[in-house]
């Protein structure tokens, strides 16, 4: 069913020059599927699913590493902060609410992970 | 010394300052919440230096985090007399200059801590092509060598974030630079610490779990033990809270890959396990370390140029004929190199509230000259006020423009870098 990508996946978003950092991964909530969450989480977040989910990175490289130890991944968007915090024109310079937009789009989510 | 296990007690570093403009109390919050045997606080992101480079083009005696001079004047008694020794890096473009104005508060506290400073970072002379700052990223083996040589406060400059607690570690547990595990462990402890209350559940996407909001977040401290792993905790009774998911969020900040390229060692991220250990502790354990990289990275700013900007409140019907007619108004009085216009969601028709009705249409401009950005763009906006779209207004008046930097990284050899330990004693070391 369609959900919010953040209805069990935390994130935390910032800069690094003019690339963005962005991580996602399954919430410690004590639920039964968290192992099933992970590997949905980990197949799911490639570099084109990120340009889907964020159309405004449609354009941009971006490079997704997996970190099953931590039950997620994290992604790196190039460029999206133009020459870094200092220069950059974009409404959200640093970056810092990107994890919590990418949080509030609706995926599709399998019924048995909810 | 306790070799490389985790059976012995550990060492308790504690973290007091994300960034320069954090919490001014939390360095007495931390001294007096509770033991600590070392207290630590970063003050220098990638801009901060070019703040500091300000500082000292005014006052060559400055360019460092003048915060941390405050703290020590209200902390230095209490530090001492509960044998926590001090470890930051805000000594930023000028750490010599710190430790000779941290000697001034002491002395005139009747104290005499023994101060060390680390520097060598600092590679201008190297003349980096347009680098207003350029600032190597040094280990913790320089300050391990001032805690050693008995310093109750190192101050350094650019060194890793991280490093504030490599090097505490380093100089208790008697690592040696290959050491690599150990060291990785410790590398992660650093950084999960370096962004203060990041990792107790500030700006965490979990924050509806965080006990009694109200209570200002604790900041964390890390328990490192002989074999480089930790448990990630914060003092009793402090605000917030550390969970696996706290600690997780500060591990993904900030990286760029599974591998985490340090001075002193090359951290495999896919290789930490953490693991919930009772109430508000966290242990980190399994880290694998391999040899750093060759050539260390610099951090190098550069003045871009100057930039202004303004926001025009748009309300009502047509929102977007006005943004249009008033860019068309305003852009052929514009000299300035770049201009860029971002119109915000247009807003539903029939709203119920004047807000809900606007938008901003926000205009920023870059030149290199001040004056393309200054009056010549201000006075382009405001005389726009009785002469445009209906309803024209803005949230504020335009300003006179502010120089900004451009942040790269640069890599160069180790043996360009003289890592240089001035201990308490007056003696110079310099570290490999």
């Amino acid at each position: 069913m369609r959900a919010a990508l953040g209805t069990f996946v935390h994130a935390r978003s910032g800069d690094k020059g003019g690339d963005a950092n962005l991580g996602l991964w399954v919430a410690h909530d004590g639920s039964t599927a968290y192992d099933a969450r992970v590997a949905w989480l980990l197949g799911l977040v490639t570099p084109d699913f990120v340009r889907t989910l964020l159309p405004e990175t449609a354009a941009l490289p971006i490079e997704v590493f997996a970190l099953p130890n931590l039950g997620g991944v994290n992604v790196v968007i190039h460029d999206l902060l133009g020459r870094g915090v200092a220069a950059s024109t974009r409404f959200d310079p640093q970056a810092k609410g990107l994890g919590e937009w990418a949080r509030s789009r609706l995926v599709e989510i399998p019924e048995e992970l909810l | 010394m306790s070799g490389l296990d985790s059976a012995g007690a550990p060492i308790r570093i504690g973290n007091c300052s994300g960034f320069y403009g954090d919490r001014l109390s939390a360095m007495r919050e931390m001294l007096e919440g509770g033991p600590l045997d070392v207290l630590t606080g970063d003050y220098l992101a990638e801009l901060t230096m070019l703040i500091l480079g300000r500082d000292q083009l005014k006052d060559p005696a400055l360019g460092y985090a003048r915060t941390f001079v405050r703290q020590i004047e209200d902390c230095l008694g209490l530090a001492l007399e509960r044998g926590v020794k001090l470890v930051s890096n805000a000594g930023g473009l000028n750490p010599a200059g710190l430790a000779a104005k941290l000697h001034e508060v002491a002395s005139a506290q009747g104290l005499s801590p023994a101060i060390a400073h680390v520097d060598g970072d600092d590679v201008r002379s190297l003349e980096l092509e347009g680098a207003l700052t350029a600032n190597a990223y040094l280990g913790g083996f320089g300050i391990a060598a001032a805690l050693r040589a008995g310093a109750d406060i190192v101050v350094t400059g650019r060194v890793t974030d991280a490093s504030l607690v490599v090097g505490p570690a380093v100089a208790h547990f008697g690592w040696d630079p290959t050491s690599y595990d150990a060291l990785a462990g410790a590398v992660v402890a650093g950084h999960v610490l370096e962004c203060g209350a990041q990792a107790t559940g500030g700006n965490f996407s979990g924050f509806l779990a965080l006990p009694d909001p109200a209570r200002p977040l604790g900041f964390p401290i890390a328990e490192v033990h002989g074999d480089g792993s930790s448990v990630i905790t914060k003092h009793d009774g402090t605000g917030g809270m550390v969970t696996v998911d706290t600690v997780t969020a500060q591990l993904m900040y900030e990286v760029q890959s599974t591998r985490y390229l340090g001075p002193d060692v090359t951290t495999h991220l896919d290789t930490i396990r953490l693991a919930d250990e009772g109430p508000d502790r966290v242990r980190v354990s399994g880290v694998c370390g391999s040899a750093p990289p060759e050539r260390l990275k610099v951090c190098v700013n550069e003045l871009g140029g100057h930039r202004n900007s303004v926001e025009l409140v748009l309300t009502g019907p047509e929102i977007e004929a006005k943004a249009a007619w008033v860019r068309a108004q305003l852009e052929p009085r514009l000299t300035a190199s770049s201009v860029t216009w971002a119109l915000g969601p247009v807003p539903p028709p029939d709203s119920d509230t004047e807000e809900g009705a606007s938008t901003l249409l926000r205009c920023t401009v870059q030149d290199a000259s001040p004056e393309a950005v200054g009056r010549a763009f201000s006075s382009a906006a405001v005389e726009l006020a009785l002469a445009s779209y209906p309803g024209f207004t803005m949230t504020a008046p335009p300003g006179s423009g502010t120089p900004y930097a451009v942040y790269r990284a640069e890599y160069v050899d180790r043996s360009a870098v003289a890592h240089t330990v001035h201990h308490a004693d007056g003696r110079i070391e310099v570290v490999p």
